[in-house]
């Protein structure tokens, strides 16, 4: 049985500090997500060969890449990287499909033709063969380097941040030709990214990087629900995010009191918080049901509470709601609910509704010192 | 990746490697048949002359580098491809031969002489113990003198000798403008940009400076005896030993005597 | 005319850009992409010819190779010949002479390859001598063929080291410019004249047609 999946292990302190292990099976798409200067695109170098940090261990279908222990170290050229850059790198002096054939100097010439068109195609590129890379738009180049990068037949392919130099409505094109290219695709994939959405979007797991260290890893959906660490949840943008104090658990009604601020809220069962500590807690607006006037749901009855709605913002066919539960303590809770609810409750500015918070959407995490202590 | 520029530059560049490998080879024949000879720049025409008539006489030729002796000199010490060097005083042949550059003491092979050298149209008298120049000097009528440098130039050392017996020197000094040999200085005369010059008689006899210039010549007592000498180099090979033989014959003597110089 | 003198001096020209094309690209190549220690130091001792005067190039030149002693008796003793006053002593000086002229420019021209390319060219699979060929090369091309102009218009015209190092040797080291000087003392205003006015529309020509070559290489990668 061999081993198609991609390991890597770096460290190292001085410069770029760096401590992660990571790794990505064939067919998997990792997205790197973290601030800028979390060291993300330092990792995709040193997997491509461009970076050498001074302790780093990197196999690729059971290729040694790098082994520092043994003095082990492969040049770019002499490991098969597909590298997608952030400002593509197309060679401003060849043609379209001379930039693709240049990967392809392994093959015999006759075949190099052929496959530089076939990548073109995958692509949707046909056509534009004998253009120079400056007369190409920024979708256009960026689909050019993802030919170049796949001509290589690479054992693994990475994406540093390729979808940052074009526009909104160009990328949303670009992440679809990504998705359904990947099928065909039977390598790791590894993309780095600061944008959180892109990554929900398009990878199968993330791994979120801040100062060179790995804080956590699974699916998209999973670190979002359950960051491990407050540094997680705000790294994941998660607005709902506060300190409160463990009262009880109660493992028969598989509930845990918790103490928020003169407020007492039931979240699920989380009994690794001994009783009294503090903690930092989190709950996604997906998880903030409103109470609505016209249609009263079960869900109302956990973790009610009343507040004012003092930030009333629509955009993409969700209104989001910043809701004041408490003036004196200013407690806010961000929610989102579709436009068409918000307008059938006449939601907007100054109006008073009842929310809810869903037990099984508040999340414990242990305690640290937020921004706002709240 | 056959892109025209490429192939241009390709081509140009194989033009230029032809190029450059039949120069070289052309450089390596020349070389060899033609000796060079140093020359002090007084001499220039007449030797001109000299080495045409040794080429007729003879089919073979020479190559003369022109500058001031004393430079000359210097290149000698310092390795120069010399094979025959002719000087425009004794003093330097015999330097070289106490540091074993020459085959023998040489031979003085001629008398030079100084003359005093304006402009056709400049109003400037000129007369043998240079009172008018005087003159102009003291009224400030005069801005600059040409003379060779009498550092490394037998003929400005000349020059100095006769300003000096004139009592002119201090007076003149402040106007000097020194040639770096003394066909410099003659051209700074000639050309009007310096009004009067002390300079060889022989480069005076030159047809190019005859047709635009007036000149004096200076009695010979005002400075010490410019004794033209030659003298033949380690290295010297057959070429320039006919030649230095053709020099002390007759028809070599003749076109010297027409450019004023006198037997020794 | 002096034919002899023009030959020599374009001849002077081309062999000291053949052994410059290399010279400047290794070390143009290494300043822009590496950084060490002394470098500085090193792009210094480099950039001198820039200002300092001829002689003083000419004079130390003439110190270290002169036959009498050191390196020039070496060389005169072991191989027969010497570096000064001839053709092989004007070339070596006319490489020191123009070594920022042929450096400088390729320097920059590298330096302003991003740094992606090549690295995506080694992505590629491309060995470092394939980069360089394949990609730096051509990029670079405008910068180097106009640093081959630079020291080709330069060494044509150069006289002071000439005239220091070389002597006024006809057919050997009597180029062109020292030619003129020549024919300028020599009262032959003539024939000064004819050379200068040929050696300007020469230089000119050259200029022109190396600045359209570089142009057109500009186009092929808007």
């Amino acid at each position: 049985m061999s081993d198609s999946a991609i390991h890597i292990s770096l460290q190292q302190q001085q410069a770029i500090p760096l401590d992660v292990q990571l790794q990505c099976q064939t067919g998997e798409l990792l997205a790197l997500v973290g601030p800028s200067g979390s060291g993300k695109t330092t990792i995709l170098r040193a997997i491509a060969g461009l970076y050498q940090p001074l302790n780093g261990h990197i196999v690729c279908q059971e290729e040694v890449w790098q082994n520092s222990a043994h003095h082990v170290f492969l040049p770019p050229h002499q490991r098969h990287v597909g590298l997608v850059f952030q400002n593509y790198a197309l060679f401003p002096h060849m043609t379209v499909l001379e930039n693709i054939q240049q990967a392809l100097y392994d093959i015999p010439r006759q075949q190099r033709r052929d496959q530089a068109f076939e990548l073109l195609k995958k692509v949707h590129l046909q056509g534009l063969e004998q253009r120079y890379p400056g007369k190409l738009s920024g979708g256009q180049q960026q689909r050019v380097a993802v030919a170049r990068a796949l001509a290589r037949r690479p054992k693994v392919l990475l994406l540093d941040e390729p979808f940052s130099a074009v526009d909104q409505v160009t990328r949303r094109k670009l992440y679809r030709e990504l998705l359904s290219l990947r099928q065909s695709l039977a390598m790791p994939m590894i993309l780095v990214t600061h944008d959180l959405e892109e990554s929900t979007l398009l990878a199968d797991r993330i791994a979120l990087l801040h100062k060179g260290e790995i804080l956590q890893t699974g699916s998209p959906g999973f670190v979002s629900a359950h960051p491990q660490t407050a540094t997680v949840a705000r790294l994941m943008d998660q607005q709902n995010l506060f300190t409160a104090q463990i009262l009880d658990h109660n493992a028969q009604t598989q509930k845990t009191r918790l103490r928020w601020r003169g407020i007492e809220l039931e979240a699920s069962y989380q009994p690794q918080f001994p009783v009294n500590e503090r903690v930092c807690w989190m709950i996604q607006p997906a998880n903030v049901l409103l109470h609505r006037r016209d249609r009263p749901s079960n869900g109302d009855k956990e973790n009610p509470m009343q507040g004012k709605i003092i930030e009333y913002m629509e955009s993409n066919g969700l209104a989001q709601l910043l809701v004041e539960v408490d003036a004196e303590l200013k407690i806010n809770i961000t929610i989102n609910v579709p436009l068409h609810v918000a307008k059938r409750n006449q939601l907007g500015l100054h109006e008073n509704i009842g929310i809810s918070l869903l037990s099984e959407g508040i999340h414990l995490m242990p305690h640290q010192a937020l921004r706002r202590e709240v | 990746m056959d892109s025209p520029l490429k192939q241009l530059t390709v081509n140009y560049l194989h033009k230029t490697c032809l190029a450059v490998l039949l120069l070289f080879f052309s450089h390596v024949s020349t070389a060899a048949d033609s000796p060079v000879i140093a020359a002090a720049a007084s001499v220039k025409f007449a030797l001109q002359e000299i080495a045409k008539a040794f080429h007729q006489d003879t089919g073979k030729s020479v190559r003369i580098s022109y500058s001031s002796s004393g430079n000359l000199t210097r290149q000698i010490q310092q390795g120069g491809p010399f094979e025959l060097f002719l000087s425009a005083n004794a003093q330097y042949v015999a330097q070289l031969y106490q540091q074993h550059k020459t085959l023998d003491q040489g031979v003085i092979y001629a008398l030079g002489r100084i003359v005093l050298l304006t402009h056709k149209n400049s109003s400037i008298v000129l007369d043998e113990h240079l009172s008018a120049v005087n003159l102009a000097l003291k009224a400030g009528q005069l801005q600059r003198f040409a003379i060779a440098n009498p550092l490394h130039a037998p003929y400005g050392v000349a020059a100095r000798e006769v300003l000096q017996q004139l009592g002119l020197w201090d007076l003149a000094k402040p106007h000097l403008v020194l040639g770096e040999n003394v066909a410099q200085a003659a051209q700074f005369a000639s050309s009007g940009a310096a009004q009067v010059g002390l300079i060889s008689y022989s480069l005076a006899l030159a047809p190019a400076l005859q047709n635009r210039t007036r000149s004096l010549l200076i009695p010979a007592s005002l400075h010490p005896p410019l004794q033209q000498s030659m003298v033949l180099l380690n290295n010297a090979g057959e070429t320039s030993k006919l030649f230095f033989n053709y020099l002390l014959q007759e028809k070599a003597r003749d076109i010297l005597s027409r450019y004023g110089y006198s037997a020794p | 005319m002096d034919w002899q003198a023009l030959a020599l001096s374009v001849k002077l020209s081309l062999v000291t850009l053949i052994f410059l094309l290399p010279i400047g690209i290794l070390f143009g190549r290494w300043l822009a992409y590496r950084q060490f220690l002394g470098k500085s130091l090193l792009q210094t001792i480099l950039a001198l010819p820039l200002v300092l005067p001829p002689t003083v190039l000419g004079y130390y030149l003439l110190v270290v190779f002169s036959p009498n002693q050191g390196l020039g008796l070496w060389l005169a003793n072991t191989f027969g010949t010497t570096l000064v006053f001839n053709f092989e002593g004007l070339v070596l000086a006319s490489i020191i002479f123009n070594l920022p002229f042929a450096i400088q420019p390729m320097q920059r021209a590298f330096a302003s390859i991003p740094r992606e390319i090549r690295e995506a060219a080694a992505c590629c699979g491309m060995k470092p001598s394939q980069v360089l060929w394949k990609i730096e090369l051509p990029l670079a091309w405008p910068g180097i063929v106009s640093a081959m102009v630079m020291c080709f218009a330069h060494t044509l015209g150069e006289f002071g080291i000439v005239l220091m190092v070389g002597g006024n040797i006809p057919a050997e080291t009597q180029t062109i410019a020292i030619s003129i000087y020549d024919k300028v003392q020599a009262f032959d205003d003539h024939a000064a004249s004819v050379m200068s006015f040929s050696l300007l529309l020469f230089s000119m020509l050259t200029i022109s047609f190396t600045y359209w070559l570089s142009e057109r290489s500009g186009q092929s990668h808007v």
